[in-house]
């Protein structure tokens, strides 16, 4: 199984994470096994409360599991050695929120090539790639904007070519679609659908909507910390997850 | 990438209105380091300009060469005389003789609105203090008045307007703050006299303008008694003299004449206040003082030695009181910068946290708030620094900042932000990547 292991953008064994202790103890995850492949998009659903963002927060390496063996493109996060957590960040993961979070005082074009400095890619090839994202996503003739001058849904395609400005070996997101209208919100999901088939990029996207299932190839249900299903998104599936949401509409 | 910078350009009103704050604090900085400079140059400014290097003065005062601490600090009065003995010691070049005196003129300084606005703030910063007919005092302008022999040194070092004095009698020669204008007549003791040039930054340590005069003159103005009580006492001096003979004279027709010539005495202005010594080249300062004073029964000092006098005997509190006054202003502009800092890096937690969520290095982080802490500290200064240029020719008394002050204000600057915004970095330092994810 372990010489198997670098095949995977994540591979999560047994992920325990417990807050506080005594009568206040809260075991956000209980024993969590995880393995996806470059180019595989899941979506991790569940109620409020389940251990959803525990779980991205630990898969993003700034919540420490209190048991558990994780690792991140054949990287042991916790094993003997522990690699520079900062470092696996910034060279191989990249994170999509609900709001976008640019920096307000950087350009569209600058907050894209925050991470590109931050790995010491400079100069010219820096700046091709920045364009060449922004090109991809759309947003190009909008580079020179702070965010406060562009429309949510370009601030949330930036956001989108930040995050795969380093060429990351998996992106987390959270809650990506959770504040946009059907139509941006189905765009951002088939672009991270397009972008993790052709940059090979584990996908992980941390949502409520059931609206997003028929883009992504697993489900995963986590409930009270527990992965209660991960099936294997079909279209039939997909057609019911779209009558569900009608239902939910009512 | 530099975060910093486009920290700065981005919320450019911000940071500037904050640096423009702590430029003014800085210019008062270097403001107060340019009015203890000036104080310094004020009281150095005679003795190096005279350019003397011995200070020859009254023997037998307080200090513990046994001379006084004159001529400036403490009365020194000796016979005028005296100077031609000391002209022809070994090692001398050249001994001027030199009166110098406190003086007034019944004069009203050039009332300009800053100046009736000084007073005015005085007054009112006095208020609680004094009494307020303080502010009569304006009226009269007081003066250092310094008589030299022409060709001599101890003169007025550079003519800026009109002439040099040329005449024996009834010229002076006035520094330009005082306000004179060339051929105009004062009234000095009991003559008239006539401004024929001026001269600029000769002033004393008290900041009073230096008016030069002929020796014979200075003498009249500073010596010269009224010629009333002279009047009154000569008499009795005369008397007493004749009184005290009479039992011992051998020749009684000599009794008159030599009582007129006791009390003729009292009108005698021929002392001087110091010797302004020039040594020849080679000549050794401190052998040629000893010889002085083993020989002559004067004090000598140096001319180094003069200006620590009137700088331990005048102004020594007043400059360590100010000295202080400008660190404690110092260490306020740190604190001021630091809260700023501090401030601004609370304001941009979130980002911080964004920027750890991204992998930033802390390195990243604490040089975009040491880099803006020191934006605000050397652009401060250099601000800072020349609004006090600006202002410096409208205070009272001489204020002098040279560069050499705003390096080292520049230095201080450096040292302070960067302590400064050891606070700030420390709260960067415990921000949660996590906080930018939700709950849930």
């Amino acid at each position: 199984m372990l010489s198997q292991e670098p095949r995977y953008a994540i591979w999560a064994e047994h992920l325990t994470k417990v807050y506080g202790r005594g009568r206040t103890r809260v075991e956000a995850l209980k024993g969590v096994d995880l393995a996806v492949r470059p180019r595989d998009l899941f979506a991790i659903m569940g109620p409020s409360g389940s251990g959803k963002t525990t779980l991205l927060k630990t898969l993003g390496l700034v919540t420490e599991p209190t048991e558990g063996r994780l690792l991140i493109d054949g990287d042991d996060i916790y094993g003997d050695e522990r690699p520079d957590f900062a470092r696996i960040r910034r060279e191989k993961t990249g994170f999509i929120f609900q709001s976008p979070n640019l920096i307000p005082f950087l350009t569209a074009a600058e907050n894209v090539l925050l991470p590109l400095s931050l790995i010491d890619v400079r100069g010219k090839r820096a700046t091709e790639r920045v364009a060449e994202l922004l090109d991809y996503l759309e947003i190009a003739e909008r580079a020179e904007l702070y965010p406060n001058q562009l429309s949510g849904g370009e601030q949330q395609r930036v956001a989108i070519a930040r995050a795969l400005a380093n060429n990351p070996k998996m992106i987390l997101a959270d809650e990506p679609t959770a504040s946009l209208d059907t139509d941006r919100a189905l765009r951002v999901m088939q672009l991270l659908r397009q972008i993790s088939r052709e940059s090979g990029t584990a996908v992980l996207v941390v949502t409520h909507d059931y609206r997003m299932i028929e883009e992504v190839d697993r489900v995963i249900q986590l409930v009270d910390g527990r992965i209660v299903d991960a099936k294997i998104v079909t279209p039939a599936r997909s057609q019911e997850a779209r009558l569900r949401q009608q239902d939910l509409r009512g | 990438m530099n975060l910093a910078i486009r920290d700065v350009r981005y919320y450019r009103f911000k940071f500037l209105s904050s640096t423009i704050g702590v430029s003014l604090l800085i210019m008062v900085v270097v403001a107060i380091g340019g009015i203890v400079r000036g104080v310094i140059s004020d009281s150095s400014t005679i003795i190096e300009n005279t350019g003397a290097d011995l200070w020859v003065v009254q023997a037998y005062g307080a200090h513990p060469q046994g001379g006084t601490l004159g001529p400036f600090v403490e009365i020194s009065r000796i016979p005028q005389s005296i100077y031609h003995a000391i002209e022809v010691m070994p090692g001398v070049a050249e001994a001027s003789p030199l009166v110098m005196g406190w003086e007034h003129v019944e004069r009203m300084p050039r009332q300009t609105p800053l100046m009736k606005f000084m007073y005015m703030n005085a007054l009112i910063n006095t208020a609680t203090m004094v009494n307020p007919g303080w502010m009569a005092m304006p009226q009269a302008q007081r003066f250092i008045v310094i008589g030299y022999k022409p060709g001599k040194i101890g003169g007025p070092p550079v003519i800026v307007a009109g002439r040099g004095i040329e005449a024996s009698h009834y010229e002076v020669v006035a520094n330009d703050s005082a306000d004179f204008h060339v051929g105009e007549r004062l009234r000095l003791g009991n003559f008239d006299y006539t401004v024929v040039g001026l001269t600029k930054n000769m002033v004393g340590f008290t900041a009073d303008p230096v008016i030069y005069a002929t020796l014979l003159d200075a003498q009249n103005i500073i010596f010269q008694q009224d010629p009333n009580l002279l009047r009154n006492v000569q008499p009795a001096i005369a008397q007493d003299f004749k009184d005290l003979a009479t039992t011992q004279a051998a020749q009684p027709r000599l009794l008159e004449p030599l009582g007129a010539k006791a009390a003729q005495a009292v009108e005698n202005t021929l002392f001087i206040n110091a010797i302004a010594v020039k040594l020849r080249p080679g000549a050794s300062a401190k052998e040629v003082a000893a010889r002085i004073m083993r020989w002559q029964h004067l004090a000598a000092y140096t001319a180094a030695e003069q200006v620590d006098i009137q700088l331990m005997g005048s102004n020594r509190l007043l400059l360590f009181q100010m000295a202080l006054f400008r660190d404690i202003l110092v260490l306020i502009a740190g604190v001021v910068i630091g809260l700023i800092i501090y401030t601004f890096t609370l304001d941009k937690l979130h980002e911080i946290a964004m920027l750890k969520l991204l992998g930033a290095p802390g390195r990243v982080i604490y040089e975009m708030i040491l880099q803006e802490a020191l934006f605000m500290g050397v652009v401060g200064t250099l601000v800072g620094s020349g609004l006090e240029a600006l202002i410096e020719p409208y205070f009272p008394r001489r204020v002098i900042a040279t560069y050499g002050d705003i390096g080292q204000m520049l230095v201080a600057m450096i040292v302070v932000a960067t302590l400064a915004c050891v606070l700030a970095v420390r709260r960067a330092m415990h921000v949660d990547p996590s906080s930018v994810l939700g709950a849930g």
